[in-house]
């Protein structure tokens, strides 16, 4: 706690002297309500999740926060229904639930527990597919994050449900996801990346459009599940080739 | 109808609480952590025998040290008695030298405090206390722009930086506390306090191997009262930062917000008694999670500065 304490206190030494002369009586920043916030953090806590995919290494725990960042979507949607009495998105969200929380993560886990050696350690290929350190990596994704936050912030939707901070943490979450495909060298965890993609995308679309037909949004959880056949099939065919999950394998194949 | 309390007697007060209550705390934590890996523990008392008895046995200098390494212990506790003038530790309305400073000041005062520790560690020419030294101003380099955005955080929240403006908004209403900035900032300070007392993750509290040691490896070559100050010194700075984490961002209920003697007692025993619970939450993750490799510390540091900058990016749309 040294020189940057300094400089920053140098910075502020003009403001905090402005707070003393006024005693803190100012008025605090207007907080946004109890459910904007609990919409907001469930948002946040999303977002962290998705850092957590990020710097994970093993991709079995990777699934437990996939698993743990889908349930949030679902109670962010019950959330919403509560509050704004949109009947639909109870139904939406226990189809997403089964579908992102139960299927999904069941169909990844038995997808690599064919991959998987003998001595049940991680398949092939994964382990240290890291291309940063994990604390690089994290700050890596701070500057995505931040970019994404504000070219979503500035675009000034408001939507009719959620507020909209929690659209910005959406695109946060879209370029992390991005991010945690490119410096992962294996195949397993890109689709887990892939997969959490569909989720900062359905957060979005909860927060821009919570009203679209039922039917709509069910089409959309299709999707996800081409995605998931695609993404296994790419498992299983570059495992069967290379014997490993890695991509770094493939670099040869260039012309 | 109890008497109101003269406001010097309560600031007297506020110091004395922190300078006595944090032994308490330091063997709430020893036991409840031995009964949750089955011990039956040292008795709680038992902080308070250990600096009476460091306080009764000879004090040794290292050949070649120089003055400051005797004074450093006085001026780091000095310092640590400090900032429990500048925080909300008994009261909900700031008292009169309660201004001299905000978070930053105390901020200010903490590393003053670890600085002449560090260097009084450099003056002995032992190679385990210079290693800790090193050690806690490299750890501390890193976490520094962690306790910055939380700053930030908290000044973008109230206007001001003062503790006290803070812990004000925090009683306001629920939305305030629900909020996802106010929620990562104070989860980014826990993960500091885990860092700046020496708890797992980063370091084992107890333990005796010296490689692993950061903070603790500081005060080998002090012994006798100088050892007992430094000793009590950081049980001090582990309860200025519970109560920090407690009565400015987590729960700042039960301050007396009158000067009843009533009140103030009560705020006494709340203070200490949410100390001691946020004191089991350290003991549980210190018994649940492994130390740390030290160069896998970045990766927790760079987690909490995660935290801390979302916290700042929230607030900056507003509605954060």
């Amino acid at each position: 706690m040294h020189t940057a304490v300094i400089h920053a206190a140098l910075i502020h030494a003009a403001l905090i002297h402005a707070a003393l002369i006024r005693t803190a009586q100012t008025d605090p920043v207007q907080a946004p309500g109890v459910y904007e916030g609990v919409a907001n953090v469930i948002a946040a806590v999303m977002l962290l999740l998705e850092f957590g995919m990020l710097r994970q290494a093993l991709v079995r725990d990777q699934i437990r926060l996939y698993m743990g960042q889908s349930a949030l979507l679902s109670v962010l949607a019950v959330v919403i229904a509560a509050d704004r009495n949109l009947p639909d998105l109870y139904a939406l969200a226990a189809l997403s639930a089964a579908l992102k929380v139960v299927a999904v993560p069941l169909v990844m886990r038995r997808l690599l527990g064919r991959t998987e050696s003998q001595e049940g350690e991680d398949a092939p290929g994964v382990a240290g597919s890291q291309t940063l350190s994990p604390a690089s990596s994290v700050l890596a994704g701070i500057v995505l994050a931040a970019v994404g936050f504000f070219c979503f912030g500035a675009l000034k939707i408001h939507g009719p449900a959620a507020p909209a901070l929690a659209l910005s943490l959406a695109g946060a979450m879209v370029l992390v996801s991005f991010g945690l495909m490119i410096v992962r060298r294996d195949v397993a965890s890109q689709a887990i990346g892939f997969f959490s993609l569909e989720n900062a995308i359905s957060l979005a679309a909860l927060v821009v459009a919570s009203g679209l037909p039922l039917i709509l949004e069910t089409a959309f959880l299709f999707d996800l599940l081409v995605a998931v056949v695609v993404f296994g099939m790419l498992i299983r065919a570059h495992h069967v080739r290379a014997e490993s999950l890695s991509t770094a394998d493939l670099t040869r194949l260039r012309g | 109808m109890t008497a109101a309390l003269p406001i010097p007697l309560i600031q007297l007060l506020q110091v004395l609480t922190v300078a006595l209550g944090a032994p308490f705390v330091m063997g709430v934590i020893a036991k409840v952590e031995a009964r949750l890996q089955g011990r039956r523990g040292p008795r709680i008392r038992q902080p308070y025998y250990d600096l009476a008895k460091l306080v009764r046995k000879e004090a040794l200098a290292p050949e070649g040290a120089s003055w400051f390494f005797l004074a450093a212990p006085l001026i780091a506790v000095t310092a640590y008695l400090t900032i429990p003038l500048l925080i909300p530790v008994l009261t909900t309305y700031g008292l009169p030298l309660g201004y001299m400073g905000d978070i930053l000041g105390g901020g200010f005062l903490l590393s003053l405090a670890s600085f002449v520790v560090a260097t009084a560690a450099l003056e002995t020419g032992s190679p385990y206390a210079q290693m800790g030294s090193s050690r806690a101003k490299t750890f501390s380099a890193i976490t520094e722009p962690v306790v910055l955005f939380v700053v930030f955080t908290v000044a973008l929240l109230t206007g001001t930086d003062l503790p006290y403006a803070l812990a004000a908004t925090v009683r306001s209403s629920a939305g305030q506390i629900i909020r996802p900035a106010h929620l990562l900032a104070a989860a980014a300070l826990f993960m500091v306090i885990l860092h700046e007392t020496g708890r797992i993750p980063v370091e084992t509290h107890t333990g005796t191997n010296e490689f692993g040691m950061i903070e603790e490896a500081r005060s080998f070559e002090h012994s006798g009262p100088y050892f007992a100050l430094l000793r009590w010194g950081s049980e001090l700075k582990q309860l200025i930062l519970y109560t920090i984490l407690a009565d400015v961002f987590l729960v700042p209920w039960g301050l007396a917000s009158t000067q009843k003697l009533d009140a103030v007692v009560l705020a006494i025993v709340a203070l200490l008694a949410k100390a001691c619970a946020v004191g089991c939450v350290v003991a549980v993750i210190d018994n649940s999670f492994a130390k740390l490799r030290l160069f896998k510390i970045t990766e927790f540091v760079s987690a909490a500065f995660l935290l801390a900058v979302l916290g700042v990016f929230t607030l900056y749309l507003g509605g954060g």
